[in-house]
């Protein structure tokens, strides 16, 4: 094994000890409005002139498109515009892909000549109301002639299967297999080879507001507006400008928040490109918003849809060495995000263990199907699945503990280093694990285990996973697939203005990033609150659309509270290095001598001699001219907050370097138990406990684990979009896609555990993605072990009734 | 178009006379002819609970049911909890214990507890879990949405109503 | 996810509804009562009617009361109201129950009872209630009124013996002594059950002198499985008797498999869940004792 020259770490932080904000369950800023149904959602604002556009969807999953009639549609009272897909390609480019080869699997806003899933859009109508413009695709006639679909993503990678994208030559998209640390070494000195094979069907995050955008074209300025839900617009609205053919500083888009998102709408172009299109076309402000079918068979955001075989190479005494993996991902019609789902699989590919090497082989099949998006955890979920199952197959070959198997193999040593070259910054594993092991009670529950089963013929299951939970990306992850990347970018910054008022009010203002059901208002007020030592509840946080922007990326990866403590920080500096000269010149003292202490500068060791925050302010916004010449009226000052640890990949692959550097833990324990008649799963008891490094507002991040949680269990047991053999979607209602209510979610018990970051503001790692990146491997892992005595394991998620039954029918 | 009905229907204790299409649904009849944005909507069949509203007392779903089926009702929304700045109990014990996250199932969620509440005040946590099975909510995992609702029934039960939103803080 | 254009009238008497049932019988007309089946299906655009007719205002659709030994309930009668009415818990426990699980009680405060029978989805539990009650079900047409026994309503998934100028006016049920159960087994809490079972038993003494049971899941309508009755009646009541109940409760049945379960799958919890209900049933009859 070669060894990697890496540049050094950045230098470690020393950590503020007494905080008084940072770390208290303050009530989140954001709340009063939206407890009085005032949030301004997008679907809440009213535009005078605004028209309704509703899309005609495929009823077929591949089909060439004969001929559209939209003759009676366009006469219908009401209707201003029925555009097909073929006239939208004359209207707009294609939609951004970050896909390999994007030229040869073209994705726009409508299809064009050939539907390649059901759900695809093929005409939009834009009429006076939603009601009018769907009575109007009722009246749409369009003629299929149906092609052969491919569904199964292995049998799309055979040869002679029909294909989804005919210029492309393949189903296969993207392969590469990666070797990381000497595998062939491992593999040879290994005393067992645990294989498996895996398969993880595809779920979505459903927000339960859908996804939508109002543009409003002004022919006067060739100025498009758009307010729309989706997230990240600062990082992708020239790309979205491409496509509807207009200059990037005429398109200004404007955020409102988004009724939850859990990824599915951090990137979203084709409602924005829809509405843009229509809105110039008709000369008035024109609202798509999908509605749930839409939501559910055309929203570019299903999750990861995996087929792996995997093999663990360990030693007798449970020593993890090397880890194979030979995954085909199905990404249905489209890649638009091309294979970054495995990025963050690879960032913690080995999880908590200190596993030597991996070889990583990725296939990824294009199928009839829609397409993959962002759900949180963004396939990171599907690798600490994977891991721990193979894991719990180990120990049950060798006969160990699932716990003992774990201590054995723990990392303890930080900063570490994985094979695939990202680093995990700090971690205490024991300690987590120690935690959770008393919150949920694991040794009471392995005697009422045993009680049950022997006395009530129950089949209880205890689960048990520690996985670790990567937080805040680099943008190398994107390219680094490939030897030659079209665009090997490395900016992923988040900016904050911070703005003092002549009173001493202080004002935040986020770029690219709206309410999306995370709290960045209540993070950011307690940030600043912290820096000021102002009560969190009287800053004002704002955000900003794109017009008068500052550079900015987005949510995504849990960077968010890191990188906007990253820029409260920057700002706060230069705020408080400007307040400090104001100071020092009020003071008529030296601004070497002052010191900030509770809101205000003063003499080191002379408190009555001080100037509050608002005392400097007022006079810097109204007293110019008691300053010295080179100090500006005001103060308001900004910071672009750059990723504070990234490092480039090595020209071979062998390493990726540094991508996704702040690395959380987590443990979870779930007790379950199985009706082997019925194959139903309910909870016992759930304990979880996590490290996200410093914590900023304890209740609010254990709100995500629960929430995460209730996803991650639907993961494991209920949602899952179905494509039968023939392409059709059988789950496009939420009668049939099945979300955890309040009777499937169990109560958990939460517990913290906090190792700082050395690398970050106050030691803070990203956390907005745990519950559910844990909920689908424990629960998985509860299952098998309650089903353990009757030979049967699960290797197939959602777990469903139905397939519980089956592997209970034909048992190992 | 078919033709128009004229229906009188009494919300948060405002009388309205509306001049509707008999489909138009009693959730567009709200938001878009009384500017009651606060009923949400979320999947337009009758599962999701976010356009949850008190019919005569009793939740509803708005979207699946016809204004014209309305008539004559009084209907109470999210409108009619707080009392100028000072919130509901359920309201304010929702932002107590982070009973909320994105906001967008809260108004729904929250005609649903009152419902709950009326009818028993003193439930158990696995009452309330069950009431609110209901109504989903994608974000918060529930838990702390059935600790407010205990918390608020709490205070419902001894009087201690109000609350005023800009002075209660951290 | 809008519903299409339709007319719509909301007559005061079951006279003038039937009236206007046959006024547009050529734009087929639909009846609405609570409208938590039909106002799903016309959002998704699954159905459109043309004419709906509405029977809100007709007081006397609504209400329970007792006629002798015969429960009888309006077909506008809201499952909140039935869920909650006493004479109900007396007269017809099994129907409280089931209707405890028809969906949520925000559906159950506008579902009606006549709504979900003539609906007559075949996963419904109310359906599957009217068998095992061996109910009456009171249909008014143009030519006076009619009494359809329960088995007689049920044709198929979403069909019924309603002509189409006919509304179902009240549901008379039969006070049962004995123990009941109704026992489903649904993938999420108020959702669609897979498979549910109905069940009636009486004692005499130590022997089972009558069995009534009903199933969902497992044909194209809820179906009595009278094989298992017979099974059950006359014998005493051990796990021997039920297991037997159960598998000839299910042989012959020949389910379509859907996404949440195959035929096998619906098979095997119709046999489990038999069981869970007479087992329930027994209980409950013995404790009446």
């Amino acid at each position: 094994m070669t060894t990697i020259d890496r540049p050094a770490p950045p230098p470690a932080r020393t950590h503020k000890r007494d905080r008084r904000w940072v770390g208290q369950s303050v009530r989140r800023v954001e709340d009063p409005k939206f407890l009085r149904g005032r949030g301004g959602y997008l679907a809440d604002l009213v535009t005078p002139g605004m028209l309704h556009a509703a899309v005609l969807r495929s009823p077929h999953p591949h089909a060439r498109i004969v001929s559209i009639d939209t003759a009676a549609a366009a006469a219908l009272d009401g209707v201003h515009a029925v555009i097909t897909g073929a006239q939208a390609a004359e209207l707009t480019d294609p939609l951004p892909d970050f896909g390999p080869d994007p030229a040869n699997h073209v994705w726009r806003c409508l299809a064009v000549d050939t539907v390649r899933y059901v759900g695809e859009g093929v005409a939009v109508v834009v009429a006076d109301s939603r009601y009018l413009a769907e009575d109007a695709l009722e009246l749409i006639q369009v003629e299929y002639e149906s092609l052969p679909p491919i569904v199964d993503p292995q049998a799309a990678l055979e040869p002679g299967a029909p294909l989804v994208h005919e210029p492309l030559g393949t189903n296969c998209a993207y392969e590469r297999s990666f070797d990381f640390g000497d595998v062939e070494r491992d593999f040879a000195e290994a005393d067992l080879v645990v294989r498996d094979r895996l398969r993880w069907h595809r779920s979505g995050g459903q927000p339960l507001e859908t996804v939508g955008a109002i543009a409003d074209f002004d022919h006067g300025s060739g100025q498009l507006t758009v307010h729309t839900n989706s997230l990240s617009f600062t990082s992708y609205l020239f790309m979205a400008a491409a496509s509807l053919r207009i200059p990037a500083n005429r398109l200004d888009v404007r955020q409102v928040p988004a009724g939850g998102s859990f990824g599915s709408k951090l990137f979203v172009t084709k409602p924005l490109v829809l509405a843009g299109m229509c809105s110039r076309m008709v000369g008035r402000p024109v609202v798509f918003l999908e509605d749930r079918v839409d939501n559910i068979a055309n929203c570019d955001h299903h999750g990861s849809d995996r087929v792996y075989d995997v093999e663990l190479a360990v030693m007798r005494d449970g020593t993890l060495r090397g880890l194979a993996i030979d995954v085909i991902d199905d990404y249905g019609a489209y890649i638009q995000f091309g294979v970054g789902h495995h990025g963050n699989a690879l960032a913690q590919v080995v999880g908590p263990y200190t596993i030597g090497s991996v070889r990583y082989r990725v296939r990824a099949a294009l199928t009839n199907k829609n397409q993959q998006g962002a759900y949180r955890g963004f396939g990171s979920e599907v690798n600490n699945w994977m891991l721990e199952q193979m894991v719990d197959k180990a120990a049950r070959e060798l006969g160990m503990d699932p716990v003992e198997i774990r201590r054995r193999n723990f990392i303890r040593d930080f900063p570490y280093f994985i094979p695939t070259g990202n680093v995990y910054d700090s971690g205490d594993y024991d300690a987590v694990l120690d935690q959770t092991l008393r919150l949920g009670r694991y040794d009471h529950w392995r005697t009422e285990q045993k009680r049950l089963r022997e006395q009530e013929g129950r089949y209880i299951g205890i689960g048990l996973i520690t996985c670790a939970e990567r937080s805040v990306f680099s943008a190398t992850e994107f390219w680094f697939w490939f030897d030659e990347p079209g665009a090997p970018v490395t900016s992923m910054p988040e900016s904050v203005t911070l703005t003092v008022d002549a009173t001493g009010g202080i004002t935040a203002t986020l770029y690219s990033c709206a309410f999306w059901g995370n709290s960045p208002e209540t993070m950011v007020a307690q940030l600043v609150a912290e820096e000021f030592d102002c009560d969190p509840h009287d800053v004002s946080v704002a955000y900003q659309g794109s017009r008068n922007g500052l550079p900015a990326t987005g949510p995504g990866g849990s960077r968010t509270t890191v990188m906007l403590a990253g820029a409260v920080e920057g700002a706060t500096a230069k705020i408080k290095a400007k307040a400090r000269r104001a100071a020092a010149h009020l003071l008529e003292a030296d601004p070497d001598d002052l010191e900030w202490a509770d809101g205000g500068y003063q003499v080191r060791g002379v408190p009555d001699r001080r100037k509050s925050l608002g005392d400097i302010a007022i006079a810097l916004h109204l007293f110019k001219h008691g300053f010295p010449e080179d100090i500006e009226s005001g103060l308001e000052e900004s910071k672009v907050f750059d990723h504070p640890y990234t490092t480039m990949p090595s020209a071979d692959r062998k390493d990726l370097g540094v991508f996704y550097p702040f690395v959380g833990h987590a443990c979870h324990i779930p007790v379950v138990e199985v009706d082997i008649e019925s194959g139903a799963v309910r909870f016992l008891a759930y304990a979880a406990v996590h490290d996200c490094g410093t914590l900023v507002n304890p209740r609010s991040l254990a709100g995500h684990i629960l929430g995460g949680v209730a996803q991650g269990i639907g993961t494991a047991l209920y949602e899952e979009y179905v494509y039968d053999d023939d392409g059709q979607l059988l789950s496009s209602s939420y009668m049939d896609y099945l979300i955890p209510s309040a009777m499937e979610v169990p109560e958990l018990a939460i517990g913290h555990v906090e190792t700082p970051s050395p690398y970050t503001p106050h030691g803070i790692k990203g956390g907005g993605e745990g519950g559910r990146m844990m909920a689908p491997a424990a629960v998985n892992a509860a299952v098998n072990d309650a089903l353990a005595p009757l030979g049967v394991r699960l290797t197939e998620l959602p777990m469903t009734p139905e397939r519980i039954r089956a592997a209970l029918r034909t048992p190992r | 178009m078919a033709e128009k009905h004229t229906i009188t229907l009494t919300v948060n204790g405002r009388r309205h006379i509306a001049e509707v299409e008999p489909r138009m649904l009693l959730v567009d009849l709200l938001r878009d002819e009384l500017s009651l944005k606060e009923v949400h909507i979320g999947c337009e069949h009758g599962v999701c609970g976010t356009c949850t509203v008190l019919r005569d007392g009793a939740s509803i779903r708005s979207c699946i049911t016809f204004a014209v089926q309305a008539d004559g009702a009084e209907i109470r929304t999210v409108e009619s909890l707080a009392d100028g700045p000072t919130l509901h109990p359920l309201q304010d014990e929702f932002w107590a214990k982070q009973g909320l996250q994105c906001g967008y199932c809260t108004p729904g969620m929250l005609m649903r507890a009152c419902e709950i509440l009326a009818h028993n005040p003193d439930p158990t946590s696995a009452q309330v879990r069950e009431g609110i099975a209901s109504n989903l909510c994608r974000c918060t995992g529930y838990q702390y949405i059935v600790e407010a609702v205990l918390a608020a029934a709490a205070r419902m039960r001894t009087g201690q109503n109000a609350t005023h939103d800009v002075e209660v803080r951290s | 996810m809008k519903p299409p254009p339709f007319s719509y009238a909301a007559p005061p008497t079951i006279a003038e509804a039937v009236g206007l049932l046959a006024e547009h019988a050529d734009a087929e007309p639909r009846v609405l009562a609570g409208g938590q089946s039909l106002i799903p299906l016309m959002n998704f655009r699954l159905a459109e009617p043309s004419h709906l007719i509405d029977l809100r205002n007709v007081a006397e659709l609504s209400g329970i009361r007792l006629d002798g030994d015969v429960l009888v309930i309006g077909a506008m009668t809201r499952q909140s109201q039935i869920e909650q009415a006493p004479e109900v818990a007396i007269a017809a426990p099994l129907l409280a129950e089931a209707t405890g699980l028809v969906g949520h009680t925000p559906i159950r405060n506008s579902g009606t009872i006549g709504g979900s029978l003539a609906h007559a989805d075949p996963a419904a539990e109310l359906p599957a209630v009217a068998l095992a009650l061996d109910a009456d079900l009171v249909a008014a047409g143009p030519g006076g009124t009619r009494t359809i026994p329960a088995a007689e309503f049920l044709r198929g998934p979403f069909s019924t013996a309603l002509a189409a100028d006919e509304i179902l006016t009240e549901i008379r049920l039969p006070r049962r002594a004995g123990g009941y159960a109704f026992v489903e087994f649904a993938r999420t809490h108020g959702n669609f059950a897979i498979v549910a079972v109905a069940a009636l038993v009486e004692l005499d003494g130590d022997r089972i002198s009558r069995a009534a049971l009903a199933l969902t899941g497992v044909a194209p309508t809820a179906i009595r499985a009278t094989a298992a009755e017979d099974v059950l009646t006359g014998a005493v009541p051990d796990d021997a008797t039920i297991a037997a109940a159960a598998d000839a409760a299910v042989s012959g049945v020949r389910p379509a498999g859907d996404l949440h379960a195959s035929a096998q799958t619906r098979i095997e919890l119709a046999r489990s869940h038999v069981r869970r209900a007479v087992t329930l049933a027994l209980h409950r009859a013995q404790d009446q004792r």
